[in-house]
């Protein structure tokens, strides 16, 4: 089973600190949220953890490998990234571009197979573009664009799973299928996913584990019910949070 | 775009085109052959038909049919690397580099059989300046690369109308032709056939990771491409057709930019079938508008460049046009 650790990682950007000393494990069958206000670095974070680019100190593990020791292809195989921005330059086709998923599994002469085919077409129906396959990507709207870029990650079908905020542009029931497809491929899959996000009611119903970022390279990592309290959303947002108790557990709002 | 189904009968087709221009422009020029003419000038390579043919017109129809799909190809390319539809084989400096050396090799009246040559080492020059400038240590940069790019190809342009300017007005005329684009005293080094040959087959082996690096680097990195390695090999690649194309023949404009755009009209963006479309696309482009540019006001030659971008512009619009009122 593969899972992605990091060791007493420390990451900045631009002079500031994101994260000091940052121990964590990423275990298949966990779904983690990476929470933080605007600009903290969550996306960096992210990058780091994918190797695209390296820490100031300590290092991450990917199958128990150091990860800028380890091919690009080979990580591709492994782990895959949900970037916060889609955005398609040339008109490929939506099933091309869902199809782009195969190409860390595919060797450098070899076309995708029916099966791949069949996969890509799965993974747009998953998100709701069944009948868009002949479309070119640059006709899409904003969340359609979104929903196609995360259906290549799952054509992809890495274990480990970094999605950078895979709600933003889309509706509530999108909001819903795509992280309930992300849960069924860590509960069912024995995958593991983290995901930024900044709907905390998201987290609170999806997640396993949470990881805080407070600025100043401060964090706290750990079980959902531990983390996610008002204490601990008012310190990270910075802003008055009210707690509800509704039928599925406990939700936030913004207090006054 | 055209079904999946009929793009490799497009292919064959582009091919069987290919072959026919090229024969197509064997007997076309100022003096035209008919059918049986034709034939019989084919057979007997000595007789004055035969000659004109063999060693005058098939010889320049095949020069024009590599240079364009050079052209092509590396328009392919360099819209790739850039990522941004309107990059031309020409944007990043290389044919400027090329005309300023051919051009001062004018100047200083050297034979005409070496013109090729300088412009090799004057694209060269240019592509291991803007490569030494933008690589740098950081990480990949497109923009750097195309700013780099842009600034040497303006600063090419600078000298080359420095050059006119001071040059007499007997040599302007040749200058001009060549920074259009002209066939007409082309000669079709053996080499220029292996670049082709070997870029053509490279490209297509890299096809599927050239799909990936145009959803961006990051995207590409992503999904597995060590991309740094990958985009320098692209823009040598590109730069090295562009150079062989333009030492050949000159500057010739818009078959670079235009024949990948309604290639991809055409037959979609996937590099496996956009590239050997484009790369025979470009040579049965430039093989006719050559055929053009030598009968359309006969016995006068017209340089290929003006008829490249008299036909291109508005095909080009037009397809366009349609395609958009299609909704493609």
């Amino acid at each position: 089973m593969t899972s992605l650790v990091c060791q007493s990682l420390d990451v900045s950007i631009a002079g500031k600190n994101i994260c000091g000393n940052l121990d964590l494990e990423l275990e298949p069958g966990q779904f983690w949220g990476l929470l933080g206000p605007n600009g903290i670095g969550k996306t960096t974070l992210l990058k780091c953890m994918a190797g695209l680019s390296a820490p100031d100190s300590g290092t991450v593990l990917l199958e128990n490998q150091v990860i800028d020791k380890l091919p690009r292809r080979a990580i591709a195989r492994l782990l895959g990234m949900l970037q916060q921005h889609t955005v398609y330059v040339f008109d490929a086709s939506v099933l091309e571009t869902a199809m782009t998923g195969r190409h860390p599994h595919l060797s450098y002469w070899e076309r995708e197979g029916p099966q791949d085919k069949q996969k890509a077409l799965d993974a747009i129906r998953e998100v709701d573009l069944e009948g868009f396959e002949a479309r070119s990507v640059t006709r899409l709207s904003g969340g359609e664009a979104r929903r196609l870029a995360f259906a290549s990650l799952m054509v992809q079908e890495p274990a480990i799973l970094l999605l950078d905020e895979p709600t933003n542009h889309l509706d509530m029931k999108h909001q819903i299928r795509i992280m309930n497809q992300v849960e069924n491929k860590v509960a069912k899959e024995q995958r593991c996913a983290i995901v930024a996000l900044h709907d905390v009611n998201l987290a609170a119903r999806y997640c396993s584990h949470i990881l805080m970022l407070f600025g100043d390279g401060d964090w706290q990592a750990g079980p959902v019910n531990e983390l996610l309290n008002p204490e601990n959303l008012e310190r990270l947002y910075q802003c008055p949070v009210e707690t509800l108790q509704s039928s599925a557990g406990r939700r936030f709002l913004p207090g006054s | 775009m055209i079904p999946t189904t009929l793009r490799r009968s497009l292919l064959f087709l582009l091919m069987v085109m290919s072959v026919g221009s090229i024969f197509f422009a064997s007997a076309s020029g100022s003096v035209s052959l008919g059918w049986s003419e034709w034939l019989a000038a084919i057979r007997d390579s000595g007789s004055q038909h035969g000659e004109l043919i063999w060693r005058l017109r098939l010889p320049r129809a095949m020069a024009a049919w590599v240079v364009g799909s050079m052209l092509a190809m590396s328009g392919c390319l360099m819209q790739v690397l850039l990522r941004n539809p309107l990059a031309d084989p020409y944007v990043l400096g290389v044919s400027g580099g090329a005309a300023f050396a051919t051009l001062l090799g004018m100047v200083f009246g050297i034979a005409v059989a070496f013109l090729p040559w300088l412009a090799m080492l004057g694209a060269l020059i240019s592509i291991l300046l803007v490569f030494g400038l933008a690589r740098g240590t950081g990480p990949w940069s497109g923009t750097r690369l195309l700013l780099t790019g842009v600034v040497t190809a303006s600063g090419w342009a600078a000298l080359i109308s420095l050059i006119l300017s001071l040059s007499p007005d007997n040599s302007l005329r040749g200058m001009l032709f060549w920074l259009m684009g002209d066939l007409s005293y082309v000669t079709l080094p053996a080499w220029s056939l292996a670049v082709l040959a070997g870029s053509f087959v490279l490209t297509l082996g890299l096809a599927r990771s050239l799909n990936v690096l145009a959803m961006g680097e990051t995207t590409a990195r992503l999904l597995g491409e060590s991309t740094r390695h990958m985009l320098w090999m692209v823009y040598l690649l590109a730069s090295l057709l562009t150079a062989t194309a333009v030492s050949i023949a000159g500057s010739i404009g818009f078959v670079g930019l235009i024949v990948p755009h309604l290639m991809r009209l055409l037959v979609g963006s996937d590099h496996r079938i956009l590239i050997p479309a484009a790369t025979l696309f470009g040579g049965l482009f430039l093989v006719l508008s050559d055929t053009l540019a030598r009968t359309v006001l006969s016995p006068q030659q017209l340089p290929v460049g003006v008829i490249t971008a008299l036909l291109g512009v508005p095909l080009f619009l037009l397809l366009l046009n349609r395609a958009r009122l299609k909704g493609v």
